[in-house]
């Protein structure tokens, strides 16, 4: 097995490492989910996971913000910083952890409730805004932010689930972000949109970039080559190579990444 | 890719041939025959229900209107207790009045004739007095029951052919009953006194507003208990719980008290609430107790069905944005899974409105006339009711039966279209 480390190192100044990943093992039950995964993640830089189905991309994505501490059977090892603080420290609290690190899902998931109050909660509950000006402020930018705000100004009182599905995924994007978030996870955040949304996302994606550490999990390596600056291949629950997409896409160093970007394995 | 390995397509079928035509056929029937099966179910299961409307209607609907009598009643200043109003010769009074309406008739036919009178009729004519006490002196035209022989008499009930003997009322009755229709002074407006009064052991004058009111506190009682703990229970079981021996235990337990029979939560209630906690006997209060214990498992599997229903998106969509388990819990998942419970409580609350046999274990069947007034005296329940009054010798008690079943099922349905639209109001918040 190649070492990721090394090929980690060697491209990555350390002030610029927003988190990083030591030897992070994840097992779901009797099953070794995740081996040996060390990965630095820099800020405001696109980050694409890409790998087959199965390869622990979105396992070791929802480790980054401890969403796998609600999966009871769950459990994960090793060392995962952010800002060089330990997020698995007894200290920490997960829940203020998540609203540091944004998640955004696989499938358009905004609450049952309106536009605003989608965007809104995640300020709410952490106390952001003290006056509703503030809140209606904190609400606007992160809805411009996600480029949904022209087409929601004059609805934001409607219910979020009667928007359509590129709309919807923007919405959660912004609700994500409301909570001024240092890193936005997104787990295949375009899997279930059309082609045009697709793209929106995409766009949308290169601009958070100026204020965010984004991490994407993506099938689709197009996409990864399209929004990302650094790769990280997964395969079989081991990372077998991340660098700059360029050099990834390029000139792989790994057999299998190289079988799997022409598309003979996954 | 082409799959070179795979069996070879079969030659070209013939779609027409007898065989495949008869695979249709079959086929076809027996879609034909589940149809017609649902629809002989639905047949049968609507005629029923129908067959028992119809005669508890037939049945019953003579208790809907109560026969009166109208009657001229001198308030003599001489028979009156100036002191106690109350405690004035009404009884004389109303002898006085039947007099007057037959001056002709001897004193033992003026007493026969009497009995037309229901005794409530004295009742009524004291309470007009006590309401408006300048009455006294005057003379008062007041509508009141007739007994319930010829309440009985006047819908037809009675066959004037029976020979005398056989019959509850007599031909000087009948003849005098003749006489007031003749007067026009007999009617039968509806009979507002089976929702009006409470219970009495004169069908004519027996109501169902203490069971009405008992129904009431102990619902309420009922729903105030189990609700909030059926719901405490139900996210604790499902989204707080360790899933381990302990809770599969409970878990086992809740599903089988769901089936314990009512009449062993009447036992509890007894020895438990009754003889040691020395709650009241009858009372509201300690019915809807019991009943809680009996709807805490419908409600709890109710509320674990809806949560567990809703969407492991919306859960994670909370955490994602950092919100707790709590938040999590009481921000969305509960409201989402509130239809389910309350389809689950409207459920567990309409089998508690029509239970009785716990009830009669802790005295809820008891010769109650007065109405209660709250959650602690003794009451009975419309079940509890009807079958005080199905056990009653009294003719007139026989359609008031019916009726008041009538009026169970009223209540019942009334109760689901509530549920119904709540439901619906919750649901609107999309």
């Amino acid at each position: 097995m190649l070492d990721a480390k090394v090929l980690t190192e060697r491209s990555v100044t350390a002030d610029r490492i927003k988190m990083s990943a030591r030897d992070v093992q994840v097992h779901y039950g009797a099953k070794h989910a995740l081996k040996d995964v060390s990965v630095d993640i820099l800020d405001r830089t696109v980050t694409a996971f890409i790998g087959p189905s199965g390869c622990g991309k979105s396992t070791f994505l929802r480790c980054l913000n401890r969403m796998n501490d609600t999966v009871d059977i769950a459990r994960v090892e090793g060392d995962i910083k952010l800002d060089g603080e330990d997020i698995y420290a007894p200290a920490i609290d997960p829940v203020q952890l998540r609203a540091r690190v944004g998640m955004v899902f696989q499938k358009p998931n905004p609450f049952p409730k309106s536009i605003y109050d989608n965007v809104a909660y995640g300020p709410k509950i952490h106390g952001l805004a003290s006056t509703k000006a503030d809140l209606d402020g904190l609400v606007e930018t992160a809805l411009k932010r996600a480029a949904l705000w022209n087409e929601v100004k004059d609805r934001l009182a409607d219910p979020g689930t009667g928007l359509s599905g590129g709309q919807q995924q923007r919405l959660c994007i912004a609700r994500a972000i409301a909570t001024g978030p240092e890193v936005l996870l997104m787990d295949e955040p375009c899997s279930s949109l059309d082609p045009i949304a697709t793209a929106q996302i995409e766009e949308l994606i290169d601009d958070l970039r100026a204020n965010f550490s984004v991490v994407i999990v993506t099938h689709s390596m197009q996409q990864a080559a399209r929004v990302s600056q650094r790769t990280a291949f997964f395969h079989l629950g081991i990372l077998v190579e991340y660098g700059d997409t360029p050099a990834i896409f390029t000139n792989p160093k790994d057999p299998r990444t190289e079988s799997y970007i022409t598309g003979r394995i996954g | 890719m082409t799959d070179s390995a795979g069996p070879a397509p079969a030659a070209h079928r013939d779609w027409n041939s007898p065989a495949y035509a008869a695979n249709v056929a079959r086929r076809r029937r027996g879609e034909r025959v589940l149809k017609a099966l649902g629809l002989t179910s639905i047949a049968i299961a609507l005629g029923f229900l129908a067959l028992m409307l119809a005669s508890l209607v037939a049945t019953g609907y003579q208790a809907f209107t109560q026969t009166h009598v109208t009657i001229d009643v001198a308030i003599d200043p001489a028979m009156i207790e100036a002191d106690d109003l109350a405690k004035s010769n009404w009884r004389g009074m109303m002898g006085d009045t039947i007099e007057t309406m037959f001056p002709d008739a001897d004193r033992a036919t003026r007493r026969e004739i009497g009995d037309l009178l229901s005794d409530g009729a004295q009742y009524r004519v004291r309470d007009a007095v006590l309401a408006d006490p300048s009455l006294v002196g005057q003379t008062l035209t007041i509508k009141v029951p007739v007994s319930d022989p010829f309440d009985q008499l006047h819908k037809g009930l009675v066959d004037r052919a029976t020979p005398e003997e056989n019959r509850r009322v007599t031909d000087v009755q009948i003849a005098a009953y003749d006489k007031l229709v003749a007067e026009d002074r007999i009617g039968s407006p509806l009979n507002w006194g089976i929702v009006g009064n409470a219970d009495s052991r004169f069908p004519e004058l027996a109501g169902l507003k203490g069971a009405l009111v008992g129904t009431f506190w102990l619902l309420l009682t009922c729903f105030a208990i189990s609700f909030p703990v059926g719901i405490g229970v139900a996210i604790y079981l499902e989204e707080f719980a360790p899933k381990n021996r302990l809770s599969d235990f409970i878990e086992v337990n809740i599903n089988n008290l769901a089936a314990v029979p009512s009449v062993v939560f009447g036992l509890l209630a007894l020895a438990v609430f009754l003889n040691w906690f020395g709650l009241p006997r009858g009372a509201p209060f300690v019915g809807g107790l019991t009943l809680a214990l009996m709807s805490l498992p419908t409600i709890i599997i109710a509320t674990r069905a809806a949560l567990k229903a809703v969407p492991p998106s919306i859960r994670e969509a909370a955490l994602g944005v950092g919100a707790s388990k709590q938040q999590v819990i009481f921000h969305h998942v509960l409201p989402l899974a509130m239809p389910g419970v309350m389809t689950g409580t409207i459920i567990a609350l309409a089998g508690a409105i029509g239970e009785t046999a716990p009830l009669l274990l802790i005295g809820m069947n008891a010769f109650i006339t007065a109405v209660p007034d709250g959650a602690f005296s003794a009451a009975t329940t419309l079940p509890t009711q009807i079958f005080i009054w199905a056990d009653s010798p009294e003719r007139g008690f026989v359609s008031r039966t019916s009726a008041a079943i009538l009026i169970l099922l009223a209540v019942l349905v009334v109760m689901n279209a509530l549920a119904i639209y709540l439901r619906n109001r919750f649901e609107r918040r999309w």
